[in-house]
């Protein structure tokens, strides 16, 4: 039996009690209130997914594709995301850089980032300006015109993200080696940043081309958060996306098994200017939209690193001080996915004290009872960020995109929390000890090493 | 680790701007082309209205400034309990005491241990973050509404009884360094850093507010207890509750958290003066071997927050640095692609302020991103924004504004901004008509009077052995430090034995 989260009105009543005396309420208590979203799909194939909120006098629009960096064509790794950046230079009406004035310009904003699966691209603009961006977006989707000019400067600017993120990050080139000693067969084995020599490999020909194969109607879902009128936003988009031919081809898919893997590896990397060492444990999971075993990988995540009580804080940081920084995710993806736990050392010690650590603990939690309090605690914390994500438009439609696209469905998105309420400390142990305890995991350990020492500096760590 | 290596377009610091009638020239009425589809975008409809939340301020008989600003969306309240003094109070010496001393207040109070407040912070679903601004220390807290008397009753235990144990401060010490370590591994961060310094010399905002390895070692058990005794009082606190409360609701939990906090007889420290002389040369680079991109800053002295010039500041600031589509990130990113971004941000706090531009670039790039910064802030006060190019700017900076005011803890973040500096919480509703009224004429004057007046510090953080060659032919007297030699407790930056 769940309850509402209480409102202000309700609130008089509570604090007539003395706040020691309030009864804790607990996260079986907590019910987030449903996305009500309204979904359709037009003859083309297009997925519309939209949420009416007049919270503020601003619209979400996002334009979701189902093509991330494990589609990067071969030899071109970074290609998905170089595209990315491609899609606010010019197309057949629009200028480079015209997205801008449609949307900061007027007081939106506007961004977009690719994954291992998905490319979305995201704007907020004041309500009024909802029409403009549908047509922008359908512009892009069936009109984009870039040049060998613009190509050019765009690709120099994603090398330098490519510098700032894995190169002057102390601990970028750990982060991007994750996947490609994760993985063996699957495509995910390629860094979604990519290579400087992929990158300049690539040319306006393979953006061409690459467009033409994924971007396309029933490749997409666009989503709509915010202050609109459902009548008004379904005439737009009939008449802005509706006339986009669906391509007689299919989508080419990702076919690739991941094997599991049948023994324990470890792997070296060294980085010039990090202060500490660290290391990275990574394990294969299931899919993401295999929720029966997702969502209690993530509670387990949660259990091991969500906030300073969390168990491997207290172990490593708190109680034996080996640790500067630790951290555990369950990473879903379409495909399989991974669960992570990494450690950036405190000062004086070495890699294998944490490893010792983290293991000890991952064992311990797949194995021993789990307090129904600690459970409750992680549960509360898990409802409360979705809760807080849920402020804003953009919030809203990026929750369902997740769910939309990665998740298993938009369903997934109300479904997913009714399914958190529902994990038990047996379901914690049975997939930790499936997919964690019970199976091979792949080590990094990363070093500090002097910049004298590696002359090839600059090279990254991708294949 | 939140999947560090999603790719986004816009490098993250960036990524802070929306909302609000923005008026702007509008295109055209769309065409429609032969195949049914406009060949134009079509133009917006009548702009909607943004209501901002009203704050509501009140006083305990203790002194304690209550302020409340209600957004019945969500069941969610943001609690912050704010002290009017940071890190401007460190000693000298002793940089980063205000922010240990922050961060160390849910370490172990009112007889819990650090472990039992982060479990019961976090059974509530939220958790405890304290920091030390420049001119304000907080602590705060994002719950549901059910939850909020327990996590005020929490606030109340760590701000009012802070054990400040000996074990504590030990451990906070060693991750502190740590951090410290990491942070000055970032190009970027070292150079703000150093150029900061370059700005304020040694003046109370000169120092690192984070501390130095050193000074952090230095503190002791009394230098934090006597900063807590000596600032955190209910006469220098405002408890700021944003979200789904009301004034009553507000008054009745903040009355039973804080009402018995007494106040002490002794006068409050009088602040110290924010700049001084500056001692660095006007260029610096800064030798970080195997360092993947240099940082370049630029960074000059701004007024205070007080200044009547606030608004052109913002306004002068969004069109030079302030978002993707400013001078900075057009010139450096979108037309030379030199950069994955370049911003500036105008900070202005009680006793001065400043204005500091950034982005990383290639090694080899350096000197020309360093004169690209330097010509965008001449161009500022030289001449005059086009009104296109001003409308396009403000409405980026208005709907940023619009925005950030939408969840409960960008709420308390502008209410907190306004209570600390004093400035009447009317301003909140007034910030886009004061926004819209700034001048090209007023914008240029701005820059002239401030650019003009104290001279830029550049500061270089990277692989110099790429780059010190060729910006020296621009720039002749830019000095160089070794990493290794730097000392940030300096106004010189240079370590006793270590001049170059």
């Amino acid at each position: 039996m769940t309850l509402r989260l209480r409102p202000a009105a309700l609130l008089a009543s509570l604090v007539l009690l003395s706040a020691a005396a309030v009864p804790p309420s607990t996260a079986a208590e907590l019910s987030i209130p449903p996305i009500r979203y309204h979904q359709r799909t037009l003859p083309n194939g297009l997925q519309v997914l939209s949420v009416e909120n007049h919270a503020s006098p601003n619209v979400a629009v996002q334009m979701w594709y189902h093509v991330g960096s494990r589609d990067d064509p071969r030899g071109r790794s970074g290609f998905a995301h170089l595209f990315e950046h491609l899609m606010f230079k010019s197309t057949k009406h629009m200028h480079a850089e015209q997205m801008d004035r449609l949307t900061e310009d007027v007081g939106g904003a506007n961004n977009a980032s690719t994954g291992d699966d998905v490319t979305n691209y995201f704007e907020v603009v004041p309500s009024n300006y909802l029409q403009t961006l549908l047509w922008a977006e359908a512009e892009r989707l069936s009109n984009l015109n870039v040049d060998e000019k613009n190509f050019k400067s765009e690709r120099a600017v994603v090398e330098e993200e490519y510098r700032t993120r894995v190169l002057a990050q102390p601990y970028g080139k750990l982060f991007n080696a994750i996947d490609p000693y994760s993985y063996k067969v699957h495509p995910y084995k390629r860094p979604t940043i990519g290579s400087i020599e992929d990158l300049e490999a690539a040319s306006l020909h393979d953006v061409i081309e690459f467009h033409h194969t994924f971007y396309r109607p029933d490749n997409a879902t666009l989503i709509v958060a915010g202050d609109f009128d459902p009548k008004q936003l379904d005439a737009w988009v009939d008449r802005y996306f509706g006339w986009i031919p669906k391509p007689s081809t299919p989508v080419p898919q990702v076919t690739a098994k991941e094997p599991a893997r049948r023994k324990n590896r470890r792997y070296t990397v060294t980085s010039a200017t990090a202060p500490l060492p660290a290391l990275v444990q990574t394990w294969l999971i299931p899919p993401a939209a295999d929720s029966a075993d997702y969502i209690p990988l993530q509670v387990a995540a949660a259990l091991l690193s969500q906030g300073d009580s969390s168990r491997l804080y207290q172990s490593l940081v708190y109680r034996h001080e080996v640790a500067q920084q630790v951290g555990a995710e369950a990473d879903g993806r379409v495909g399989p996915g991974l669960f992570t736990v990494y450690a950036i050392l405190a000062s004086g010690h070495r890699p294998a004290e944490a490893e010792k650590l983290l293991n000890e603990e991952i064992v311990w939690l797949a194995t021993q009872p789990i307090p129904a309090a600690e459970l409750d605690k992680v549960k509360t914390q898990l409802l409360t960020g979705e809760l807080t994500q849920r402020q804003t438009a953009q919030g809203i439609a990026f929750a369902l995109g997740q769910a939309a696209l990665i998740d298993g469905g938009p369903q997934h998105v109300n479904s997913d929390l009714a399914m958190l309420q529902k994990v038990t400390a047996a379901d914690v142990h049975r997939v930790l000890q499936k997919y964690v305890t019970g199976a091979h995991s792949v080590t990094i350990d990363y070093l500090p090493q002097a910049a004298s020492a590696t002359p090839g500096a600059g090279k990254g760590e991708a294949k | 680790m939140s999947r560090s290596m999603k790719a986004l377009r816009l490098a993250v610091f960036m990524a802070a701007m929306t909302v609000a009638g923005a008026v702007l020239a509008v295109p055209a009425a769309a065409a429609v082309a032969t195949d049914g589809f406009p060949d134009a975008p079509p133009a917006p409809g009548p702009a909607p209205k943004l209501t901002v939340p009203t704050p509501f301020a009140q006083t305990l008989a203790n002194g304690l400034q209550l302020i409340s600003a209600q957004r019945t969306d969500l069941p969610l309240v943001t609690a912050q309990l704010v002290l009017r003094s940071g890190g401007e109070m460190d000693p000298p010496r002793l940089a980063g005491l205000a922010d240990l001393t922050a961060k160390l207040l849910t370490k172990g109070a009112a007889g819990k241990t650090a472990p039992q407040i982060a479990a019961a912070a976090e059974a509530l679903g939220g958790s405890l973050t304290a920091a030390a601004g420049w001119d304000e220390s907080a602590v705060g807290i994002t719950v549901t509404t059910p939850k909020l008397p327990l996590a005020l009753g929490l606030l109340a235990d760590v701000v009012r009884r802070p054990a400040f144990s000996a074990t504590e401060l030990k451990r906070a010490q060693i991750q502190a360094i740590d951090d410290l370590r990491l942070m000055l591994s970032r190009p970027t961060a070292l150079a703000s850093l150093a150029a900061t310094r370059g700005v304020f010399g040694d003046g109370a905002y000169g120092h690192s507010r984070t501390g130095t390895p050193a000074s952090i070692a230095r503190i002791t058990r009394t230098d934090v207890q006597q900063l807590h005794r000596t600032l955190y009082r209910p006469d220098n606190a405002i408890l700021i509750l944003t979200g789904d409360i009301t004034p009553a609701q507000a008054r009745q939990l903040a009355q039973a958290s804080f009402g018995d906090w007494q106040k002490p007889v002794a006068p409050l420290p009088v602040k110290p003066v924010g700049k001084a002389a500056s001692r660095l040369p006007a260029i610096l680079l800064i030798d970080q071997r195997g360092a993947g991109q240099a940082g370049v800053v630029v960074a000059h002295a701004a007024p205070a927050r007080s200044d009547a010039g606030y608004y052109v500041g913002m306004v002068a600031n969004a069109v030079l640095g302030g978002s993707y589509s400013a001078r900075l990130n057009e010139e450096i990113r979108i037309k030379r692609g030199l950069s994955y971004g370049a911003s500036s941000r105008l900070e202005p706090m009680s006793d001065a302020g400043l204005w500091l531009a950034a982005a990383q670039t290639k090694n080899p790039s350096a000197p020309q991103v360093v004169d690209l910064m330097l010509g965008q802030f001449a161009r500022l006060g030289h001449s005059p924004v086009s009104a296109a190019e001003l409308a396009a700017r403000k409405a980026t900076l208005i709907g940023g504004y619009g925005r950030r005011l939408e969840t409960t803890d960008g709420l308390a973040a502008q209410v907190a901004e306004l209570a600390i500096y004093g400035i009447d919480l009317r301003q909140i509703g007034n910030y886009i008509k004061q926004v819209q009224a700034v001048t090209p004429k007023q914008v240029e004057a701005y820059a002239r009077k401030h650019l003009d007046a104290d001279g830029s510090k550049v500061v270089v953080v990277g692989d110099t052995a790429q780059f010190a060659a060729a910006l020296r032919k621009a720039h002749p007297h830019a000095a160089l430090l070794e990493s290794t030699a730097l000392d940030l407790d300096s106004a010189s930056l240079l370590a006793p034995t270590a001049a170059k």
